[in-house]
């Protein structure tokens, strides 16, 4: 891996006006906290509605890379791979 | 001209307003504005182009607050919500009240955890207010069941009075620069010093611009029965202070409870005052009777408003900012329930109507006449 390798974020629907529509963003990073730190200098209103002040990814928001939730995984410390997908998506809840 | 009256209503599940004409015969409907999105609190800015102000608890993407400048047919985010600086370790939770601040673009921010936000752009930017937010109290105040809460910012020149639940009443005279707990005779019924410096579960506080020593407080009551350290504490819960608020005396003989949660002062007369006592065990109306009480002399005497409310089986909860009152010449009170329905109190509140009746659980209720 190296610094350029680049991933492919997926953007949930209710997050795409922090990015100007987009659905899908590219961006190179080898680790889950780097996508989220590249996030942050890039699409500032995107990342504060993924991650609190203190940086913590919202309760009710779940990071998948490829088809596996972070947490199964080495949570942001997560490696990426060139190709990776990271995928943004609200928890199931109700009421 | 203002010739319309206009109310913000936040619930459960967005922001709505209603619109009428100032005869109040009829109001119309529109929202939800941040559909599916709680609103804690709300705020008819008439200041210049009037504005109208939702916060939007978003449990999944953190909190945004709406702003309207087309008297609420349509709205947008701000640039930003407050937010906790990356090294103050707290994070944004809720957004509990929104007042307007000293100059036309200045708005105020209370928020959970208990810190005070001020914006000086419309609520595009935030910044701390250090006073009250860093002060040495606030990492020991304790969140109550609805969280820790700032609900109340008062202005009076160079006076600030803040509420907290569970934090106190807090006094600024140097503009917010500085603030000290003011809770002499303001009781507390969870703690065994039944009259603490600071801690009490203060629920709403309400003034009157021409009365500007004169302060109420709903706070939290219901502990005649308690018998444990520090004995019975009746009546704490319906407070008055004639000193800007650094003493408070009891002014809840005569009500049905001492519990509750709103307190609104009329708007043309500083004496008449109004609560709505809930049963201290279910929080709810007392027998299944709703009703508002009125006094009119400053909390020396109490009357019941209850004409054209439901008569039985009604256990709704008017929470802490669910009650407001307009500023026509009749004034007429508002109030939301828990259980979705909007009531209007025609007269100062000697004949309630149901406005609307199946709107999500409402947590607010503002009105303007814009």
């Amino acid at each position: 891996m190296t610094s350029a390798t680049k991933i492919t974020i997926h953007v949930p629907g209710p997050l795409r006006d922090c990015c100007a529509g987009a659905a899908v963003l590219a961006l190179s990073a080898t680790t889950v906290r780097a996508v989220l730190e590249e996030l942050e200098r890039r699409h500032p209103a995107l990342h504060r509605s993924i991650c609190d002040e203190t940086g913590t990814v919202r309760r009710h928001i779940n990071l998948f890379v490829n088809t596996h939730h972070m947490r199964d995984r080495n949570g942001l410390d997560t490696p990426l791979a060139p190709g990776d997908e990271v995928t943004i998506l609200p928890a199931v809840s109700g009421g | 001209m203002a010739n319309r009256v206009l109310l913000s209503i936040g619930t459960k599940k967005g922001l709505f307003v209603a619109e009428s004409p100032k005869t109040r015969r009829r109001f119309a409907l529109r929202g939800p504005f941040g559909p599916g999105v709680a609103v804690y609190s709300a705020l008819i800015d008439p200041r210049g182009t009037p504005r109208v102000y939702g916060s939007s608890c978003n449990a999944f993407f953190g909190m945004k607050v709406l702003c309207s400048t087309d008297l609420g047919k349509t709205f947008k985010e701000t640039k930003s919500a407050p937010a906790f600086p990356k090294d103050d370790g707290r994070a944004l939770a809720n957004i509990w009240s929104l007042e307007p601040g000293d100059d036309r673009k200045d708005l105020l921010c209370g928020v959970e955890p208990a810190a005070l936000f001020k914006s000086s752009d419309g609520g595009d930017s935030w910044e701390l207010v250090p006073g009250i937010s860093n002060h040495e109290h606030a990492r020991k105040w304790q969140p109550g069941n609805g969280g820790l809460c700032m609900h109340t910012i008062l202005r009076d020149g160079n006076r600030v009075h803040l509420g907290i639940s569970t934090g106190g009443h807090y006094l600024s005279e140097d503009r917010g620069k500085t603030f000290v707990a003011a809770n002499k005779g303001v009781g507390a019924g969870f703690t065994p010093d039944p009259y603490p410096e600071f801690g009490q579960c203060v629920h709403k506080i309400a003034g009157h611009k021409d009365a500007p020593g004169r302060l109420y407080m709903q706070n939290h009551g219901g502990w005649a029965e308690w018998d444990g350290p520090g004995g019975r504490r009746p009546d704490i819960g319906v407070l008055r202070s004639d000193d800007h608020g650094k003493t408070w005396r009891s002014i809840a003989k005569g009500l049905p409870s001492d519990f509750g949660f709103p307190i609104v002062v009329h708007p043309h007369d500083a004496d008449t005052v109004y609560v709505v006592p809930l049963a201290p065990e279910t929080r709810t109306c007392p027998g299944g009777t709703p009703a508002v009480w009125r006094s009119e002399n400053g909390g020396g005497s109490w009357q019941k408003l209850a004409r054209g409310l439901p008569k039985k089986e009604s256990y709704f909860t008017v929470l802490r900012d669910a009650l407001d009152i307009d500023e026509l010449s009749s004034p007429a009170l508002y109030f939301g329930t828990t259980t979705g329905q909007l009531w209007i109190g025609r007269d100062g509140g000697e004949k309630w109507e149901c406005l609307f009746d199946a709107l999500p659980p409402i947590n607010c209720v503002k009105v303007a006449v814009v």
